[in-house]
């Protein structure tokens, strides 16, 4: 037995143990990357770093074993900031992006790289599943979308962007004509009752996530119909009129109540407020109604990302607040806000649903075209009239144009969840001129992107352990170093029994699962 | 066929095991046999071996001496370390690729005759620039001289090389005896030629005397040197001596043998002087003597220890160095000194390891010795990859019977059985001596199973290090050495405890071995009066850079920076003013003028932000840009960097993208404290020594020369040396000789006679050409 101490505790621990695995044993967690059970220790990463006390030194916890009279400190100032500053300079050498651009510059951040791979593979439901996962009103989005998601396509430096916007309304055209369209599973009523003025796409959208998370919604509007500006200040021949029912009809049979021709209460919300344990405010742009209420609550302030009011309990959404009539940013708002209300509801702080960290590339290099348009149906962009949308061949088509940019392991990799849990920052050592990044398929079933390679070495100590043929290694030294297998006509060939392996424990997705979505 | 094409390689692999730790030797093999590492061989290794594909791809890529691609028939090689980078090799191996017509990217020219490289350091810091060409050194290559070197590197190449002169000089010395300097630096310097010239003179006048080649005399600025002793008269020492110069100098010592001898060589003489138009006169400035000041001054002040006898002896003659006490130390610790003895002794001493980081010797030693193993290994470390530092190449090439009487002595006080000698394979000449000076051991019964009836058992082979900075390291050295890459691995385990084939592993540097005799063979006192309370003895340090006497020196240690520059080196060269110097290489620092009056020892160099480093010193003058400096070094690290972990790897590259950044005049003052703060984590959060130090040239540049930093930020390099910052133009002293035009490599400026000559901004490379050629000196850089 060795004795050292732990944050200050005198303890006993067996000796031959590592200081990672002994601060395990007394409960305290360390980041690890490049650290695997049962493989060679080879510490790389950096991440894993506590202090000894007694030297005042940074040691890697994963390999260094204890030793009598240690004192380790797991977790202070310094040590936070040199993990941080690890991840930041990992970062300035992992070149890739979590999520795609056109996910990020969707307001609503639905995720259309999984659509599309759904949709060109004929998963349609599934596809829809997906869409609805965020937005509410698909089929009438899919019309009249301005589509952000388009401006930021990739697809658009080869030759023109995916289309986005139509594949979507065929998912969510294709679901309408199911007998039965599809529902979100919604929650059991939880006896909390939300009041909703104005059921245009803000308001609609806020109850469509509200209710499933089993909020009781009412929706006032002053019109004789829901839809708000949907219904009355879009045509029809751009929207046609049966499609934004059929929609509404959905959050109808979710539960969502409808008090049409509401006239606003001369004492503003104050009755509203008592009857309801919570209020959005959707009330559209060209309202007098939202100007009204403004005057009748001074200083009525909104919060950016929670669009809480500083009214108690009262939130305010759509083009209310931030007018430009864009539907899909009035939808974003209305999901936004349902995740925030739901925190003020259970009396959580309100800060509004989190981001996750996002590496980014900036602008694609030209090097790199070929590499992207890999996974890619090369064809043109397939056109179609406003009135016809997209036949299941030319969905399938066109949805394959996507190549992919967003990341095979966005939800399951270390470094992304270890740079959000450090707020480090990508930016801090970016070098002014990236290196092009590669996509390579020698691996089936694997795609080796060595531009996020962090030399982490695991899948070189597992190929060396199951003692692959071929294998892993380092190649050069320096920063230029990079692990690929030995002479390059045998890469397919490197990774016989143990690929499956080595994608899973690597811990960005620098080796990764081809069809890593099961599509 | 295919037999043919493997016959080669299947009769190296017959020679090994064919395991891991044959790796290095095996690349190494088929590298001398191929020129490089085709892939089916690569690969009928793996076939025929238990080497995989990856330890063989892992290892070849890592080491800088193996290539994957087939080279030109010559290989050209620039030294880009410290001496050679502040007398601007790069704008040399710049000029090297025009003249090839290389491509960027490309390093071999069309034609497949040269392959063009920059290594890091080939030991010559004094000859700066340097260049080889195959076997061949060149020294002070300059911009302008780059053409010349190949033409006569093209003409030598045509003809046959010099045969080793049969009739070589016999031992008789009956007249007296002609010393001649054969270290690398001397042998690139034409000592070679010279010692041909030497042969053929001492045949043509049937004189009795012996020729003998020696060591380093450490005089590397003067070099070559040719000592020359009659019988009973005082020996003169003439330096920077031509082949065509020896005769006159070999006829003004002896008289030839016989009227005939005499007539003929009057003859010849007078002949020659016709043909040389040089008289005897010319010779004169040529000759130096141990009395007069400068030289005395030189060497006066030097303490010579590790490199006793310097200059004096044949450096495998074992009889001479027995001569000069040489195993006197072994016996007495054999016969009369138990091993507990003799690392009291060592302790002492006070005696500190001098690869760097200052280890107590005695110390390592002891826990060493008290390690229970069956086998125990002791490692001399002379992977010297520092820059700008040859002290081990040319301890290893002078004093081989040293080092080795070092080694056995450790293994008789530790109970070590096998010894390795680690030396860089860019030391061929070291390699050569040091192997020959093992098989005379063997012969004399100092090494084998009983050494002089001791009992004591130990043996040395020497391992070839293929090129990697790291390797220094003690725990990469051994990676190196079992076939691995050079990772360093976490201490604790020491590798005094775990190292070698996780067998107890004694590593000392070259020059600490070198030491253990002395100390042994006297009093300790005799060693502890030199140095200071923390760092006992003396320190070999290679003086080169912007100095007039540069060379191999050793020094008591606290010698002040001012002494050894002053004193020992002559001042700065060219009578520019001192800036700094820089010790310890990469993980050294800069030290300022304000601070020349610090005395030298382990501690006070820390104090001031440097590191003993291994001993490279390398003298910066008014013209060097300090920024430049630390980004050169940096550049260096960051490239030898052995890729493990993120601190070091990712670290140094970002700092020297902020450094690139600066010295291309697009740094901004937030820069500065980035560089500051990512230095100071790079130090903390790197796994070795390596990233450990890596910041120093960057950290002591910014506590020294901030405000060269804050000039860089605001546009100007003060120096003129950062490209990016510099432009040249001619004044209106321009006589209009044409020669900068004619020299231009761009035709940047017009060939106009008679007129001011105009350089054109836009095609201007800045290679400095026009500079170096104008006679008048109208050419500015500001």
């Amino acid at each position: 037995m060795i004795k050292l101490k732990v944050n200050g505790k005198e303890i006993e621990a067996d000796n031959g143990l590592t200081v990672l695995e002994t601060l395990k044993k007394e409960g305290i967690n360390v980041p690890t990357m490049c650290f695997l059970d049962n493989e060679e220790h080879f510490p790389t990463c950096m991440i894993c770093i506590v202090k000894d006390q007694k030297t005042g030194r940074l040691i890697p916890s994963c390999s260094t074993h204890i030793s009598t009279g240690m004192d380790i400190i797991s977790n202070d100032e310094e040590i936070i900031e040199a993990r941080k500053t690890a991840l930041e300079l990992l970062l300035s050498d992992h070149i890739g992006e979590c999520d795609a651009p056109c996910q990020t510059n969707c307001p609503a951040f639905m995720d259309i790289p999984l659509m599309n791979r759904l949709l060109a593979n004929g998963q349609f439901d599934e596809a829809l599943r997906v869409v609805k996962k965020d937005i509410a009103l698909p089929a009438v989005l899919g019309r009249i979308c301005p589509a952000p998601c388009e401006r930021a396509c990739r697809r658009r430096n080869i030759d023109e962007p995916v289309s986005i916007c139509t594949l979507k309304r065929y998912a969510a055209d294709h679901d309408l004509e199911h007998a039965s369209s599809f529902i979100p599973d919604i929650a059991r009523l939880n006896g909390k009752k939300i009041g909703i003025i104005g059921s245009g796409p803000a308001g609609l959208s806020a109850a469509y996530f509200l209710l499933q998370k089993g909020y009781q919604c009412t929706l006032h509007d002053k019109n004789p119909l829901p839809g708000g500006a949907l219904r009355y200040a879009i045509p029809d021949d751009r929207l046609p009129k049966e499609v934004l029912d059929q929609e509404i009809d959905i959050i109808k049979q979710m539960g969502a109540k409808f008090l049409m021709n509401f006239e606003l209460p001369v004492d503003g919300l104050e009755n509203l407020r008592k009857e309801y344990d919570g209020v959005i405010v959707a009330t559209g742009e060209e309202n007098a109604d939202f100007d009204e209420l403004v005057k009748k609550n001074k200083s009525f302030v909104t919060e950016k990302n929670t669009y809480q009011t500083n009214v108690d309990g009262v939130f305010a959404i759509g083009s209310a607040i931030k007018p430009g009539r864009v539907a899909i940013r009035a939808v974003a708002h209305g999901k936004e806000a349902a995740f925030a209300m739901d925190q003020f509801l259970n009396g959580n702080p309100v800060t509004g649903e989190a981001q996750l960290f996002n590496s980014r590339i900036g602008r694609m290099l030209e090097e790199e075209y070929d590499d992207f348009m890999l996974e890619a149906d090369p064809g043109p962009r397939i056109e179609t009239t406003e009135f016809e949308g997209f036949t299941m061949e030319q969905v399938q088509k066109e949805a394959a144009r996507c190549m992919h940019c967003d990341c095979r392991k966005k939800f399951d990799c270390k470094l992304r969840d270890y740079s959000g849990e450090y707020d480090a920052s990508q930016k801090r050592f970016f070098p002014r001129e990236r290196p092009p990044i590669r996509k390579i398929f020698k691996h089936e079933p694997l795609v080796y992107e060595p531009e996020k390679c962090i030399k982490c070495s695991i899948c070189v100590r597992i190929t060396a352990r199951h003692k692959e043929e071929l294998g892993l290694t380092y190649i050069g030294k320096g920063f230029d170093v990079e692990i690929s297998a030995p002479f390059n006509d045998y890469q397919k060939n490197a990774l016989e029994n143990t690929a499956i392996l080595c994608a899973e424990k690597c811990p960005t997705s620098a080796l990764a699962i081809k069809k890593h979505d099961e599509v | 066929m295919e037999g043919d094409r493997y016959t080669a390689i299947d009769a190296i692999l017959k020679e090994k095991e064919g395991v891991q730790k044959d790796v290095i030797p095996i690349l190494q093999a088929i590298q001398n046999q191929y020129h490089y590492l085709p892939e089916d061989i690569l690969k009928r290794v793996c076939n025929q071996t238990q080497i995989t594909p990856a330890m063989l791809m892992g290892v070849s890529s890592f080491y800088s001496q193996f290539r994957l691609k087939p080279t030109g028939e010559h290989i050209i090689k620039v030294c880009t370390g410290t001496a050679c980078h502040v007398k601007r090799a790069e704008l040399v191996y710049d000029t090297f690729g025009r003249a090839l017509h290389l491509e960027p990217n490309q390093d071999t020219d069309p034609k497949g005759n040269y392959t063009l490289e920059k290594v890091n350091c080939l030991g010559c810091c004094t000859l700066a620039p340097v260049v080889q060409i195959d076997e061949i050194t060149y020294g002070h290559v300059e911009v302008e001289s780059v053409k010349r070197v190949l033409t006569s590197f093209e003409n030598l190449n045509g003809q046959p090389k010099t045969k080793e002169n049969a009739n070589n000089i016999n031992g008789n010395k009956n007249d007296g005896e002609i010393r001649i300097g054969l270290g690398s630096c001397c042998i690139a310097s034409g000592s070679e030629e010279v010692k041909n010239s030497v042969e053929l003179a001492v045949k043509e006048n049937a004189l009795d005397v012996q020729m003998k080649r020696v060591g380093c005399v450490g005089m590397c600025h003067q070099v070559p040197l040719l000592e020359i002793i009659p019988k009973g008269k005082e020996p003169t020492l003439y330096s920077k001596v031509q082949p065509g110069d020896v005769n006159k100098i070999i006829n003004q010592h002896f008289k030839p043998q016989g009227i005939w001898h005499r007539l003929k060589s009057s003859i010849f003489n007078m002949v020659e002087d016709i043909q040389t138009d040089r008289n005897w006169e010319g010779i004169e400035q040529f000759e130096l003597n141990y009395r007069e000041k400068q030289v005395s001054s030189f060497l006066g002040t030097q303490v010579p220890i590790a490199t006793e006898h310097r200059g004096a002896i044949d450096p495998l003659d074992i009889d001479e160095y027995k001569q000069g006490f040489g195993f006197f130390a072994l016996k007495k610790c054999l016969n009369e000194l138990s091993p507990d003895q003799v690392i009291d002794k060592i302790e002492e001493s006070g005696l500190r390891g001098r690869g760097g980081a200052g280890f107590p010797t005695g110390a390592k030693w002891q826990t060493f010795k008290i390690q229970q193993s069956e086998i125990k290994y002791i490692i001399c470390n002379g992977d010297e990859g520092d820059p700008g530092a040859f002290m081990d190449r040319m301890l290893l090439e002078s004093y081989p019977y040293r080092i080795i009487e070092g080694m056995i002595i450790a293994a008789h006080a530790t109970g070590a059985s096998k010894g390795y000698f680690y030396i860089r394979a860019e030391y061929p000449l070291a390699v050569k001596r040091i192997s020959e000076a093992l098989k005379i051991c063997k012969e004399h019964g100092y090494l084998g199973k009983n050494i002089l009836d001791s009992g004591l058992a130990f043996d040395i082979e020497i391992f070839q290090g293929a090129g990697a900075f790291i390797c220094g390291e003690e725990t990469a050295l051994i990676a190196s050495i079992e076939g691995n890459r050079g990772f360093p691995k976490l201490r604790p385990p020491y590798p005094v405890q775990q190292g070698l084939w996780e067998c107890p592993t004694l590593v000392n540097n070259t020059e600490t071995f070198a030491t253990i005799p002395f100390i042994l063979r006297n009093d300790v006192a005799n060693y502890t009066k030199y140095g200071t309370e923390n760092s006992k003895g003396t320190k070999v340090f290679a003086l080169a850079g912007k100095i007039n006497r540069g060379g191999l020196i050793e020094v008591p240690m606290g010698i002040t920076i001012r002494e050894i520059i002053e004193d020992i080196g002559g001042g700065v060269a060219e009578g520019r003013k001192f800036k700094a110097v820089q010790i310890g290489g990469p993980s050294g620092g800069c030290i300022p003028e304000s601070l020349i009056n610090t005395p030298i020892d382990f501690n006070s160099l820390k104090e001031v932000g440097a590191m003993m480093g291994s001993g490279g010193l390398v003298v910066l003058d008014d013209t060097d840009c300090m920024v430049d400096i630390a980004r050169y070094f940096l550049s260096f690290t960051q490239s030898e960097s052995c890729g493990k972990c993120t601190f070091c790897r990712v670290g140094t590259m970002r700092m020297l993208d902020i450094l690139n950044n600066i010295t291309a005049g697009k740094g901004t003052s937030k820069d500065l404290d980035e560089l500051e703060k990512l230095a100071k984590w790079t130090k903390k959060g790197s796994l070795c020594g390596l990233g450990q130090t890596a910041p120093n040239p960057v950290l002591s540049t910014l506590t020294y020369f901030r405000h060269e930093y804050e000039a860089h930020i605001n546009g100007t390099c003060p120096t003129g040396k950062c490209q990016n910052l510099i432009k040249y133009s001619i004044d209106d002293t321009c006589i209009g000789c044409t020669k900068c035009a004619q020299n231009c490599p761009v035709d940047a400026i017009a060939f106009t006679p008679y007129e001011i000559h105009v350089i054109d901004q836009d095609k201007c490379i800045k290679c400095d050409g026009c500079r170096q050629v104008c006679p008048e000196d109208s050419v500015h850089v500001r």
